[in-house]
């Protein structure tokens, strides 16, 4: 039985169909062979679907800035578990344990983030009680 | 006196009883007359209930108290994971452990490849074994005879290919296009809200989940033609007592649930019913003879969940994802080539 290739794309679009929680396969984007441990100061951090992107800037040994970028999580659940814009400031130095990814950019996922006294970057606390609200 | 203790032995014995009967809820009616179903109602806490029913289960609608003893403690080490105050061997992940983030392909040296995993919502322990209820063992029945061999000839020719030859080899969730009217309102990590609005003739179902909206009629207006094909089908409700049923036709094939792809014949009866001040029961029955031998149903709490706003979800915002996943195949494609 041949198959279309608009067929193929049908069954592999299924691949992620279940009730997975992370909106797409990291390991499609970032390569675990690539581990990468940066230092850094946090330049902004988008607020942007279907991931938040953190770009921080790292000084390498030699004295030369490497901007990065670390995708985290998606920012409507970031909001609701009581991470807001002032959980992290530019200028806050940061610690991200992570792949980067395999297109060689300087992109890595962000598994592990912390400050630098090595406190993780946000402790969790779902209470939707504490939610920031609208117009506050 | 012998009348007395009569009452009493009546009024005496009825009083506990009395004392704890919750509050009386009627249901409330729209200006219009409908059953009220508006507000925002989420699946959040039934996130961690599978969807299918363990097989030693069986028929148990209820998970044992062992088993709820279990949940109950993956929650606290959830709890635990997500406020450990520094990196440690409890936050790290590991590929034995199996489940998000924690297999071979996502874990390395203690290290997840995926987004931080305490920055995702987590549902609460419950006693219901299985999302599916119907058929009674809480099991998706088997692919008839035509969708299992459109399966493996599915999985024949995915081999053929990488995994990102191009943006259609992804999914369109990963595309950012839809999750279906299923994948739009089952539990997940995050985006579990749902709103329902009303007006004379229509209800209006808004998922968080890629910011769905379907206009359902529900004044007896026909389903559109059989040529009019839409990720998210053509719905069409009415009233059964305080109960919306929503029937949804038309829909493009697409995958369900599973990796399975639907036929042209699916066809999804929802019901709304609210059960109080605070709950919707949500039930929806999967009718496609020509993929499933039989229907089956799922059915869970929809909850008023305190403080919860319904946030855009522009998906396609920020989805550098995309081009990472196609350039970086094709630098291991190059890489492949050059051995």
């Amino acid at each position: 039985m041949r198959i279309r290739f608009s067929q193929l794309a049908l069954l592999v679009a299924l691949a992620a169909a279940v009730p997975v929680r992370a909106h797409h396969a990291f390991a499609t984007e970032f390569d675990i062979n690539k581990p990468v441990k940066l230092a850094g100061r946090v330049t902004s951090m988008e607020w942007i679907n279907p991931h938040a992107w953190i770009h921080i800037d790292v000084t390498e040994p030699d004295g030369k800035v490497v901007s990065w970028m670390v995708e985290g999580g998606s920012p409507n659940v970031l909001l609701r578990r009581g991470f807001t814009k002032k959980s992290l400031e530019p200028g806050t130095e940061v610690v991200v344990e992570g792949f980067q990814a395999k297109n060689g950019l300087m992109r890595a996922n962000g598994a592990n983030i912390t400050f630098k006294d090595g406190k993780r970057l946000f402790l969790g606390g779902s209470n939707p009680e504490e939610l920031p609200q609208a117009g506050k | 006196m012998r009348h007395g203790w009569l009452l009493c032995a009546a009024v005496c014995g009825a009083w506990p009883l009395l004392a704890q009967t919750p509050k009386a809820w009627t249901q409330p009616k729209t200006a219009w007359g409908d059953p009220d179903l508006q507000g925002i109602w989420t699946s959040t806490e039934m996130i961690g209930t599978p969807l299918q029913r363990a097989e030693t289960l069986q028929d148990k609608t209820e998970v044992t108290d062992e088993e709820f003893a279990r949940r109950e403690a993956r929650q606290k080490a959830e709890e635990a994971f997500d406020t450990a105050e520094f990196v440690g061997p409890q936050t790290r992940c590991d590929p034995n452990r199996g489940g998000l983030g924690n297999t071979p392909d996502t874990c390395k040296d203690g290290v997840s490849i995926g987004p931080p995993l305490y920055w995702q919502d987590r549902g609460k322990p419950q006693r219901q074994a299985s999302l599916v209820v119907d058929p009674p063992d809480g099991r998706i029945p088997p692919l008839t005879a035509e969708a299992q061999k459109a399966a493996a000839a599915r999985a024949q020719a995915r081999r053929t290919r990488g995994a990102a030859d191009s943006y259609q080899d992804r999914s369109i969730w990963e595309r950012c296009i839809t999750r279906g009217v299923l994948g739009s309102i089952l539990p997940s990590g995050y985006n579990n809200g749902n709103q329902i609005l009303q007006e004379p003739g229509m209800v209006v179902l808004r998922n968080e989940m890629i910011h769905e909206t379907r206009f359902i009629p529900v004044n007896g207006r026909p389903h559109m033609a059989a040529n009019v094909r839409t990720y998210m089908g053509d719905s069409r409700g009415h009233w059964e007592g305080n109960t919306l049923v929503v029937e949804t036709t038309n829909f493009l094939e697409q995958p369900v649930v599973n990796n399975v792809p639907s036929s042209p014949d699916l066809r999804l009866v929802e019901r709304f019913t609210r059960k109080d001040a605070d709950t919707v029961e949500y039930r929806v029955t999967v009718d496609d003879p020509k993929t499933w031998t039989k229907p089956w149903t799922i059915s869970f709490p929809l909850r008023h969940e305190k403080g919860y706003h319904l946030f855009e979800y522009a998906c396609h915002e920020g989805n550098y994802y995309m081009t990472d996943a196609l350039s970086g195949a094709r630098v291991e494609d190059q890489k492949k080539g050059a051995k």
